[in-house]
């Protein structure tokens, strides 16, 4: 019994990490139905800027989050102005969409793994290697920090959706695009910020990728199909949907790892995938979407 | 001058055929204008782009003295001219309030606002009994009610409604009609879209025939609705049939 309070303890953990990863990627499509295929690279390209600081400069991994964020932020925008925000109310948009993420992210796998090479890294802060205990139970220090930091940004981007201006703009937006465009919103530039936020988080996502698991740039394949798997099975578009899916994946997934061994562990994402689309396509949170 | 001139407008989707082929609208300040014609006239067209959503291939669009044939629909409404389409234009997900708050998107003060919500809670109680209901658990009438009060909250120069009765129950287009009423009364220029033609001239000042994409008769309702030629081709020789039930 003990053991699997310990399993849960550690899934959660997990769960939170995912959750930011998984929302920036859920709010980019709620927003513009793009698929953002992208959006793991950049979690990576912001890695190596946190791993750099630690690496030289030995800044906390922790403390270059709001670098990672303001960087990528601009680096998503860029990303949209030049590639994807021509054609946005053309059909067939989402479908291109895959495409050009797609390439966008062989480009940046490419670039990175040509200037930085392919090895395995991981910074490794001091609290890499500690642990905090609960009784009987421990969570190590590096997961539990970043779980809070998770749900802290996560907590920040839901008050920013509810309660100002530009929120009310995007959540409108993601829920009809036309009747948002004739109550006043720019949905050209709010999808750009919207884009710029994603990737933001993505930055900040990157930040805790960095000292949580090794990464290195052709890594980012995996991550794709783990982050469409939360965000599909709680709904695409939806932030709580992100958020619930990556709890429920990462605690099934960290069960499985502990009976099954840890190789087993990223099948529950593809098998999830696999199921949550045969059987709710529109997730648990999900509106359900017109045949494309 | 004419608060809002459409001269010689074509205009059409994407790159198909021309659906608008030469409009010609004039609307004066404080009327309301009643737009008729058969399905596939051009109605909705015209309205999508007057608002921006569309852009002309050719000829004017002037409100007050000013070309806006090249404004986005953001920078149309800030002009003062708001559409409330036919599809539903809600938010489903959000709620009653945070739609009304939309529909005050422009709004600079929050105040102002929130007072003109108030406002328009006091006149439709029902929505401010389910202010904290998401929009999408409502019903048809009731939406249609959400989409057209919001209108209120900004208070455009120019409102546009295309077909704001469709697919309700009589009783309900009742409360519809109620509405255009007191946009009417607010000082507010209405063009309204109906294709219950009778009804809608009946309740407006000025009438304009579109048909096969061109105004083909423009002048005060009455006249319109007493013509012949138009009754025969446009209105129905006898009373209008009851619109077929639909839901609530």
């Amino acid at each position: 019994m003990s053991e699997l309070i310990q399993i849960l303890l550690l899934g959660l953990a997990l769960g939170g990490v995912f959750a930011l990863m998984a929302s920036g990627l859920t709010l980019v499509f709620g927003v513009m139905r793009i698929v953002n295929l992208a959006h793991p690279i950049f979690i990576i390209m912001a890695a190596f800027i946190s791993y750099w600081a630690f690496t030289l400069y030995q800044i906390d991994p922790l403390l270059t989050i709001p670098v990672n964020m303001v960087v990528m932020f601009f680096v998503g925008i860029a990303v949209y102005k030049t590639v994807l925000a021509r054609g946005v109310d053309k059909p067939g948009y989402v479908t291109i969409t895959v495409l050009i993420t797609f390439a966008v992210a062989l480009t940046l796998d490419g670039l990175l793994g040509y200037f930085f090479s392919n090895n395995q890294r991981v910074a490794s802060p001091a609290y890499a290697t500690e642990a905090i205990f609960i009784g009987s139970f421990f969570i190590p220090k590096a997961q539990f920090y970043a779980a809070m930091v998770s749900l802290g940004l996560i907590g920040l981007v839901w008050a920013f959706l509810k309660f100002t201006r530009v929120g009310y703009a995007i959540r409108a937006t993601t829920q009809n695009r036309s009747a948002a465009q004739l109550l006043g919103v720019n949905v050209g530039q709010i999808s750009t910020f919207t884009f710029g936020l994603g990737i933001a988080l993505a930055g900040a996502s990157g930040a805790l990728m960095s000292f949580l698991f090794s990464f290195f740039p052709a890594k980012h394949w995996e991550w794709i199909a783990i982050l469409m798997s939360l965000i599909v099975l709680g709904g695409m578009g939806s932030l709580l949907g992100a958020v619930v899916g990556a709890f429920l994946l990462a605690v099934v997934s960290a069960y499985v790892s502990s009976f099954f061994g840890p190789t087993w562990s990223p099948i529950t994402f593809y098998l999830a995938l696999f199921l949550i689309l045969l059987i709710r396509p529109e997730g648990l949170f999900g509106e359900k979407q017109e045949a494309l | 001058m004419s608060l809002l001139e459409v001269r010689d407008l074509v205009a059409g989707y994407g790159s198909g055929p021309s659906i608008l082929k030469g409009v010609n609208l004039t609307v004066e300040s404080g009327q309301v204008q009643c737009i008729i014609g058969p399905n596939g006239a051009g109605k909705s067209t015209l309205l999508k782009t007057i608002v921006g959503l569309l852009t002309p291939r050719e000829g004017k669009i002037i409100f007050k003295g000013q070309e806006i044939q090249r404004l986005r629909p953001d920078q149309v409404l800030q002009e003062g001219i708001c559409l409330v389409p036919q599809e539903r234009a809600l938010f489903p997900n959000m709620t009653v309030r945070e739609n009304l708050r939309m529909g005050g998107y422009m709004l600079r003060d929050r105040r102002l606002m929130e007072q003109r919500i108030e406002a328009i809670f006091d006149r439709f109680p029902m929505l401010r009994e389910r202010s904290h209901q998401k929009a999408g658990t409502l019903s048809g009438g009731q939406q249609q009610m959400l989409t057209m009060g919001r209108t209120l909250v900004l208070k455009p120069a120019v409102v546009m409604l295309d077909e704001p009765s469709l697919g309700l129950a009589p009783i309900i287009v009742e409360r519809i009609f109620d509405i255009v009423r007191l946009f009417a009364e607010s000082g507010l220029t209405v063009i309204l879209v109906e294709q219950n033609a009778r009804k809608g001239l009946e309740f407006s000042d000025w009438g304009c025939v579109l048909d096969l994409g061109k105004t083909m008769f423009d002048g005060p309702a009455d006249s319109i609705l007493s013509d012949s030629r138009i009754q025969e081709l446009y209105l129905g020789k006898s009373k209008p049939t009851p619109a077929p039930e639909t839901q609530a």
